[in-house]
């Protein structure tokens, strides 16, 4: 199959989900784009963590009180602050964040689902507000209008976020917290994978994890210590075994591009990179799903957790966010992601038609004793 | 249909979902690439690719957010994140001056 064949027949594809792949996408980009731009302040949380909580590397009383405020205050309002600014620029953001320190205050778990709608819903009523009072304010009093439009809407939507949304955010919260305990304690998150990597290989990989994941799993790894959470889109084993697989057992004219694609995966943490080989050959996701079950399974099993999100999915995330003393069980999840998704690759590829075809007109040509169609030489 | 003559490229916009992963790897390399033409390259989210864009290179599985995004801009797809036909065209196009389109 060469690159243009691929091109139409994935463009084909896409002409089939029209527009709602774009919208399902954009919608993703809108709750990811909250977090992503954060993340460097989740790291900082994480390295703090695991450095200074009790059973942490060098475990530190004063430095550790640091674990607390972060958590409760800096990153929901960071969150707010981005969603705000999304919809209405850095005005949209400041009465976000205002907005997020009602919902904050009226809650009794860390608010990154109610910072994520908070903060946006604050910036959308400035919005039409300013759009309300376009070119009707008299020369001179915009500044006063400005400040103190923020001001009041900001006062009244954070009561609003104190008396109602905090306490109906927590109890949403709470029942998220205990659909995942529930399909933890069933054994059922491998199904997650289900949904997560074929979401993954259409670019909803950052909405899955950041818009998901990152929330819930910061939730649970401030009440457990870790979160199996982080280790379901982030894993980097599924990616691996296929790009391995394509590198021994791919289309010919593939095969040269894979080494650099591997690092750049497993080590840079930029998943994207494996996707095309996906959508150039649809079936491998059926790889990248017994992948993923397989490394969300022994994840389960051995109890396996990160302690912040491991952002972008390198190895190095990975080992840096590892509770001290749990490595075996993390790069176990990992390396058996990667091997299973390896394995049923290398049978997709093996009896693929197009690829067998190639094997055949190649074993023909040497035969013959003609040059190698591919390499010319 | 936009098109744009290579002697008019600038600036190459690089676009992927959040911005901040593909995008910034495929741009660094094209970079290189590009600078010996004063052409500069920039990665966005493909969401806010900038109005003035003229030339866009995105997965193409994003194509159609980069379209909607920057209707006047020549957005190229590509399908592999290294080695695609999809660079090479619009390096060529900037060193030849050839016409490109979307």
């Amino acid at each position: 199959m060469s690159l243009s064949d691929a091109q139409s027949a994935t463009a084909a594809n896409k002409n089939r989900e029209g527009g709602v792949g774009a919208a399902v996408q954009r919608f993703g980009r809108f709750l990811s784009g909250m977090i992503m731009p954060n993340i460097g302040a989740f790291v900082a949380w994480g390295l703090i963590t695991a450095f200074f909580i009790p059973t942490g590397w060098t475990p530190n009383e004063g430095l550790a009180a640091l674990v607390g405020p972060m958590i409760t205050y800096l990153l929901p309002l960071l969150i707010g602050y981005t969603g705000g600014k999304i919809v209405h620029g850095i005005r949209g953001g400041v009465i976000g964040a205002i907005v997020t320190m009602g919902v904050i205050v009226g809650a009794d778990v860390p608010m990154f689902m109610g910072a994520m709608i908070a903060g946006p819903a604050a910036a959308w009523v400035l919005k039409k507000f300013d759009k309300l009072i376009e070119g009707k304010v008299k020369a001179g009093f915009e500044m006063l209008i400005d400040n103190f439009s923020i001001g009041i809407i900001g006062m009244l939507l954070a009561i609003v976020g104190k008396l109602a949304i905090g306490p109906v955010v927590t109890k949403l919260v709470e029942w998220a917290g205990n659909g995942v305990d529930f399909l933890v304690d069933a054994h059922l998150l491998p199904l997650a994978s289900l949904i997560v990597e074929p979401a993954k290989v259409l670019f909803l990989n950052n909405a899955i994890n950041h818009g998901v994941f990152t929330p819930l799993g910061t939730q649970e790894a401030l009440e457990t210590g870790k979160s199996l959470l982080f280790m379901i889109e982030s894993n980097p084993g599924p990616g691996l075994g296929i790009l391995a697989a394509f590198m021994f057992f791919g289309p010919r004219m593939l095969r040269a591009s894979v080494p650099g694609a591997i690092i750049i995966h497993f080590f840079g943490g930029i998943h994207e990179i494996y996707f095309p080989y996906i959508l150039m050959k649809p079936k491998l996701i059926a790889a990248a799903i017994a992948g993923g079950m397989s490394g969300v399974l022994t994840g389960v099993i051995l109890d396996n957790g990160l302690v912040a999100p491991p952002s972008p999915g390198s190895i190095f995330a990975y080992i840096t966010f590892t509770p001290k003393g749990e490595y075996v069980g993390m790069f176990l999840q990992v390396f058996i992601a990667a091997a299973v998704a390896f394995v049923v690759a290398f049978f997709l590829l093996k009896f693929d038609k197009e690829l067998r075809q190639e094997a055949k007109e190649e074993a023909a040509a040497k035969e013959a004793g003609l040059p190698d169609p591919m390499t010319g030489a | 249909m936009p098109s744009v003559n290579g002697s008019d490229v600038k600036r190459v916009i690089v676009a992927c979902d959040a911005g901040m992963g593909s995008s910034v790897m495929v741009a660094s390399t094209l970079r290189t690439k590009l600078a010996k033409y004063g052409v500069e390259v920039k990665h966005t989210p493909v969401d806010e690719i900038p109005g003035d864009a003229n030339v866009v290179l995105c997965h193409q599985g994003l194509a159609a957010r980069a379209k909607s995004t920057a209707p006047g801009a020549v957005v190229v797809p590509f399908a592999i994140f290294m080695g695609d036909p999809a660079f090479t065209k619009v390096e060529n196009a900037i060193a030849n001056n050839q016409v490109l389109e979307s």
